[in-house]
């Protein structure tokens, strides 16, 4: 069974703040939670050049900037729009089931 | 994808950065982090204004001196605030002076181009600057603690920085990068630091073969000059941020902010908070005095200011050269 994905409760909507990107967690894995301008986006919470996280970044609806080196990645894709972030952030799959977002891990 | 998800969450390694401490340690909430890290233009096309304005006027006075001796202090004075230009570089490749990012950029490379600091590849320096923050062997802007009267007034003197900055610039237009500029400037942009730099030095020649070829050496009483003129005082302040505080990671400890006059604040661009500003790089430098209200006993502050950060590194130089060897 190990490896297989499922369907996983993340946050309720509700307590998320509202857009802005809130951190969350399952288990020992970190996700940032990004209420974009284009709905709901989730990735892993670390930034892809310097391991910070992205939680604590500025985010404006559409970007989300690294606290420690100001990377910039747009949040509804993952990707990477400037130096020095390089490599896209991993993007987890989610949807809203019940007032909870889900994330398929 | 599930592998996938474990490798990523592996490869990444997370890592405690000091905007996290400082919510860690209660310092302030996420919410008065989130508001003060809100940006704006408006803040720093003001700000801009009026460094351009005081430009303005203190090259005004070399006009005024233009033929007399005068023109020396006049030129002092001039490259006192052109050497500044570095604080709004600085701010720059934070992305925290304006709002928009293609502004920063801009401004950030004119900035550059008049100190002779490549923007870009500045920016990937300072972005281990603040990663490795005073550790030995990794903080490549790390300034050491001199190790005599001598050493520290040669440090002032600039020529060793700019001794550095010409090597730099000549072996990144050749291509070439020391071990420690491998380590932070990743391979696939290596290309655009090596085009930077010819750049850089294809306007400079350009502008030199211009003064020669017209015999009008504009650039050379109201730029070259005073900003060698002026760099000491550059040295003096950048001194001021880390020199004679611990090599150690805690930023509470490796840091000083400096508490100075609205001048010198206004030219600083607000660097003077420093240890704010490593605590949280993303705050605008229009913020950080609120920061600073907000880190007060969780950050080392110099309270007699850039004078009395000097005094605190030559004592401790003084104290180091009684040590018995």
């Amino acid at each position: 069974m190990r490896g297989r994905r499922v369907w996983q409760d993340l946050m309720a909507v509700t307590e998320l703040e509202k857009g802005d990107v809130t951190p969350a967690k399952l288990g020992s894995r970190e996700f940032a939670i990004y209420d974009t301008v284009d709905g709901i986006r989730v990735s892993l919470a670390r930034c892809t050049h310097g391991a910070a996280n992205l939680c604590d970044g500025y985010f404006d609806g559409k970007f989300i900037e690294c606290p420690l080196h100001q990377g910039l990645f747009d949040a509804r894709s993952g990707e990477a729009k400037a130096a020095p972030a390089r490599k896209s952030l991993f993007m987890i799959e989610n949807r809203i089931i019940d007032g909870m977002i889900q994330v398929y891990i | 994808m599930g592998n996938q998800l474990r490798r990523e969450s592996q490869h990444n390694q997370p890592v405690l950065t000091p905007i996290t401490q400082a919510m860690q340690d209660g310092a302030l909430s996420r919410r008065e982090l989130k508001q003060l890290m809100t940006r704006s233009n408006l803040p720093g096309l003001i700000h801009l204004f009026g460094f351009a304005l005081t430009l303005i006027c203190t090259g005004s006075l070399i006009w005024l001196a233009s033929g007399t001796w005068w023109m020396v202090p006049a030129m002092f004075v001039h490259g006192i605030v052109w050497v500044h230009h570095f604080a709004l570089q600085h701010e720059c490749v934070h992305y925290t002076a304006f709002r928009t990012r293609w502004l920063n950029e801009v401004i950030g490379n004119y900035c550059g181009f008049a100190i002779l600091l490549p923007n870009r590849f500045f920016r990937y320096e300072h972005c281990d600057h603040h990663t490795y923050t005073q550790l030995h062997g990794k903080d490549p802007e790390l300034i050491e603690l001199p190790i005599s009267l001598r050493k520290y007034l040669w440090t002032i003197s600039s020529i060793p920085y700019w001794k550095q900055k010409f090597i730099e610039i000549f072996a990144h237009a050749r291509g070439r990068f020391s071990p420690i500029e491998e380590k932070f400037v990743p391979k696939e942009d290596r290309r655009s630091l090596v085009i930077e730099a010819r750049v850089m030095l294809a306007l400079f020649g350009a502008i030199v073969t211009f003064c020669i070829g017209t015999n009008w050496w504009g650039p050379l009483f109201y730029w070259w000059l005073p900003l060698f003129l002026g760099e000491p005082v550059m040295r003096i302040i950048r001194m001021t941020e880390h020199v004679g505080r611990p090599h150690i990671r805690d930023m509470k400890e490796n840091t000083r902010t400096n508490l100075v006059s609205w001048p010198m604040r206004f030219l600083a661009w607000n660097m003077n908070y420093h240890a704010e500003h490593h605590y949280a790089s993303s705050v605008p430098f229009h913020a950080l005095p609120k920061l600073h209200r907000k880190l007060e006993g969780f950050v080392h502050i110099e309270r007699r200011g850039y004078l009395g950060a000097h005094i605190d590194i030559l004592s401790q130089i003084c104290t180091r050269s009684k040590k018995p060897l």
